[in-house]
């Protein structure tokens, strides 16, 4: 699609543009008490903090001006962090919601969504989240919503076997390959059975590695190295998406050919990776936010999946780990970092 | 006067002013009128031309798109099948995925139906699957007739997915089947603009929404609220494929045509906001309204104008007819038209003037009738010369009449008996006047004098003035019958001497009166105070005068007061009391 060209261009755009629109986030956060009676305001929900979010809200914004919002000008954005504590999201979704917020936005996961799903029935919410918004109870329909909730789901979880997948055709010698999950999130039971399936009809054994929270991510790579396996591939989780730069440091150091979801990962030297376009997906979201603000009710608006899950490869990574990929992978790479 | 002339002025001028501005705003309006009429026609035949185009256009659009998937699909089945399936073909089908984005997923079938490569974006890729989809749709229709769509199916009840199945030239090069994401039709048709806001949107066979800008109305997957639009692609079938108005799904009135796509049976429909459409339109229709409304202005200011100008004079001609009316006969109509009004001016003045003239010829009528006979005075009027009047010597009869014993009996008797008596002693001297065209001078009570031969000279004036003397002496006996009844003492004399005059106006400016001056007036007057009741007395001029002509009798001589010497006297020998 159109936009998702821009987007990933966007991602190089330039440091300067997006501190002038955290510096608006800032000045907006202040103003919003004396613009609240004159201004429509919507109330942000994120699992992290204002810099991971960064490049989804640069997407947010796009959209919420695709239908003619612009933040400070005729929609004030209050803004809830939850700085990566995820326990505190139902906390900060109620507090949203007795704000009387016109929308309420929870965006970077099915954590959030569910979250904000328990803090009201009555405001309306757009969602952004990676696994599937039935299986999960957000939603009971996603044609039809039905209740306050809408969104936008990035695939990223349905397509954590592909991930498998992809890693096998880089290590074809490989017959062990390293799982990480995150126990914490809602969607991590269904991703392990999938990935199980997957492993089975690829003929590969897993080593499931767990994680969910920072300290853990060291003694995972250690873990994945230790065991000879072929690589260690990410279960789609925001929280180890939200970490890729981490996550890339710790494979260099490591030695271990590793994919996440996110493009990010493989853009901070990290392997690979494939997932739904996040700057789609949250540009989607800022959509509907936008349009639920002009009057039209959530119910009535369908939950729209990604169109676009894109392959990111970091050829460089891969000579540094002493690997080649295969031609298949490079021919259908969406991006290739040399 | 002016309540009665105004009514009729106002009604000229609303008439004149009416059919002056019909005259300019009836063919304006026909002509504008008819200009709206064939513009809007001309507009409309446009419009369908125009939305037509932009059908096709959007339909050829969309069939770009579904044939640039079909295209790159043939890459994958121009090989013939071996029984190894090669890593050449896995990587012809993942560079096709990475190329077309709209594709889903891919299976390659080999000429024995079974499939022998899955690759996916979201599942899990397959070599040599192996299954046997030769009796599966897509393969029976693409073998049959190389290329095959499948119908619209809408994943989880809401995302539109399409199969598009292709054979290869030979049997021998397989079938490839793709999975097809419809949502990626968002791309053309919300690039798709009609105008400033129209849309296209599209149906499939069975009327289900295709794509949509709103992409949310394509997902939303419910065909009851598609009805508009289903609505929408009857009224325009019903029309013969021509533009038709209907509604689209917000409820607005628009104007859509339609084309549609073959293979995938699709139809491809383009709206416009009815509003917008026929924008240019409006715009045509309110121009000529206005250049109406300004031609009926600029209209009335004419027939305004042209209105005063024919009416302003007939109102000079109407206030000049009123003053000369009113007798103002020295005004004059003064118009410069150069036309019939100024003829019509001309006649009036002259008019004025010869009223003016008839009206000094009546006056002076008036001033002649009261002591000239009226046949005298007509006479005079006629000859346009009233010199005659003027002061002169000249000789003239003077008679002189009146009652005897009147002042007492006035004395005695009621005043409308007075009254009553005068005015028939003074009428049937008045006609004895006439008759002879002699001058009456005055009345003076019950004393009256006569003139003749002045101020219009007559013949044989001594033989007229005893004639009338006697016809005067003999009406007044005739009255004086029935008188007798009242006071038996009342008689009648009269005095008649001809001589020399001064004859002329006298009096103040005011009251002018014509008479004569002189001793025959002295001794008219003398003589009638001596005449007896029934006698005329005649000096000897006049009975020198008429010489035997008239029977008279000479009788004795009388002394005369202002006379020294016996004046010869000479009575009528007419009546019967003559010489008593």
């Amino acid at each position: 699609m159109r936009f998702v060209s821009r987007g990933s261009a966007g991602a190089a755009a330039g440091l300067r543009r997006r501190d002038l629109v955290a510096l608006a986030g800032g000045a907006a956060a202040w103003t919003v008490t004396a613009d609240a009676q004159a201004l429509p305001v919507i109330g942000y929900l994120g699992s992290e903090s204002p810099q991971q979010y960064e490049s989804r809200l640069v997407a947010f914004r796009e959209g919420l001006a695709q239908v003619g919002y612009a933040e400070g000008r005729n929609v004030a954005i209050e803004f809830r962090w939850a700085e990566g504590r995820y326990r505190e999201l139902p906390a900060l979704a109620r507090e949203l919601a007795s704000r009387q917020v016109t929308a309420m936005v929870a965006a970077g996961g099915a954590e959030v969504a569910l979250a904000a799903k328990a803090a009201t029935a009555t405001i309306p919410t757009v969602f952004e989240m990676g696994g599937d918004p039935i299986a999960l109870g957000v939603v009971d329909s996603l044609s039809r919503p039905g209740g306050n909730l809408t969104g936008v789901s990035s695939l990223s979880v349905e397509v954590s076997r592909k991930r498998l997948e992809f890693m096998r055709e880089v290590r074809p010698g490989s017959k062990v390959f390293a799982v990480a999950i995150n126990p914490a999130s809602p969607t991590s039971s269904s991703q392990l059975s999938n990935l199980r399936v997957a492993a089975e009809s690829l003929g590969v054994k897993l080593a499931v590695l767990k994680a969910s929270s920072e300290p853990e991510f060291d003694s995972m790579f250690a873990a994945a190295h230790d065991l000879g396996t072929g690589g260690l591939v990410f279960s789609s989780d925001p929280y180890f998406a939200y970490r890729s730069q981490q996550l890339a440091a710790l494979a260099v150091r490591h030695g271990v050919p590793a994919m996440t979801q996110s493009r990010d990962f493989p853009l901070a030297g990290g392997l690979m990776s494939y997932g739904g376009d996040f700057s789609q997906t949250h540009r989607n979201a800022g959509i509907y936010a936008g349009r639920i603000l002009k009057g039209e009710k959530p119910a009535n608006l369908p939950v729209q999946r990604v169109t676009k899950v894109e392959l990111f490869i970091n050829v460089k990574a891969a000579d540094e780990l002493g690997l080649a990929f295969p031609s298949s992978l490079l021919g259908s790479a969406d991006r290739v970092i040399e | 006067m002016p309540g009665p002339v105004a009514a009729p002025r106002a009604t000229l001028f609303k008439k004149y002013f009416r059919t002056l501005f019909a005259a300019v705003v009836a063919p304006l309006f026909i002509a504008g009128a008819s200009e709206a009429w064939f513009g809007y026609h001309d507009q409309r035949a446009r419009l369908n031309d125009l939305l037509a185009a932009e059908a096709r256009l959007a339909a050829a659009r969309i069939a770009d798109f579904i044939d640039g998937i079909r295209d790159q699909m043939g890459w994958t089945v121009q090989l013939p099948w071996s029984e190894t399936p090669g890593n050449r073909r896995r990587l012809d089908a993942l560079r096709l995925l990475r190329q077309v984005p709209a594709i889903e997923s891919l299976s390659l079938v080999d000429p024995a139906g079974r499939e022998r490569l899955f690759v996916s974006r979201i599942g899990l890729n397959r070599v040599e699957g192996g299954d046997d989809l030769s009796a599966t749709p897509a393969v029976v229709g693409a073998r049959a007739h190389r290329v095959w769509f499948g119908p619209v199916a809408f994943q989880n009840g809401s995302e539109p997915f399409m199969t598009i199945a292709l054979s290869g030239n030979r049997a021998a090069d397989g079938v490839v089947i793709a999975e097809v994401n419809l949502k990626f039709i968002w791309d053309v048709i919300s690039d798709i603009r009609v105008g400033r806001t129209g849309e296209a949107f599209v149906l499939d066979q069975p009327g289900r929404l295709v794509a949509h800008p709103d992409i949310s109305l394509v997902l939303r997957a419910d065909e009851s609220a598609h009805k508009p639009l289903q609505a929408l692609r009857a009224a325009i079938l019903a029309q013969s494929g021509q533009a038709a108005a209907g509604r689209d799904i917000a409820g607005d009135r628009v104007l859509a045509a339609m084309a549609s796509i073959p293979g995938v049976g699709w139809s491809v429909i383009v709206e416009q906001p009815v509003a917008e459409a026929f924008e240019p339109i409006y715009a045509a229709l309110w121009r000529t309204a206005a250049l109406l409304v300004a031609g009926a202005a600029l209209a009335a200011a004419l027939a305004y104008w042209l209105t005063r100008r024919m009416i302003e004079p007939i109102r000079v001609l109407e206030d000049g007819v009123t003053r000369i009316g009113a007798g103002q006969f020295d005004h004059r109509i003064s118009l410069t038209t150069s036309d019939e009004f100024e003829r019509l001016a001309t006649r009036f003045n002259e008019m004025a003037g010869e009223l003016a003239l008839s009206q000094e010829r009546s006056e002076r009528i008036g001033r002649l009738k009261r002591f000239l006979a009226p046949q005298v005075a007509e006479l005079i009027d006629r000859t346009g010369d009233d010199r005659v009047l003027d002061g002169r010597r000249v000789d003239v009869v003077v008679i002189f009449c009146d009652l005897r014993d009147f002042t007492a009996f006035s004395a005695r008797a009621e005043a409308e008996t007075v009254i009553g008596v005068l005015r028939e002693y003074h009428d049937a001297l008045e006609r004895a006047v006439s008759a002879h065209e002699a001058t009456l001078i005055n009345f003076f009570g019950d004393g009256v004098m006569v003139l003749v031969n002045a101020p219009v000279s007559c013949s044989d004036p001594a033989l007229r003035a005893i004639d009338l003397a006697n016809d005067m002496q003999r009406s007044v006996q005739s009255l004086l019958i029935g008188w007798r009844a009242l006071d038996s003492r009342l008689g009648f004399g009269v005095g008649l001497a001809m001589g020399p005059a001064t004859v002329g106006q006298i009096g103040s400016e005011g009251r002018l009166h014509y008479t004569a001056i002189g001793n025959v007036v002295n001794l008219a007057s003398r003589l009638c105070a001596s005449a007896q009741d029934g006698e005329v007395l005649i000096d000897r001029v006049a009975a020198r005068e008429v010489a035997s002509r008239v029977p008279l009798v000479e009788l004795d001589p009388l002394a005369l007061k202002g006379f020294d010497a016996p004046v010869p006297v000479f009575a009528a020998a007419g009546d019967g009391k003559a010489g008593g």
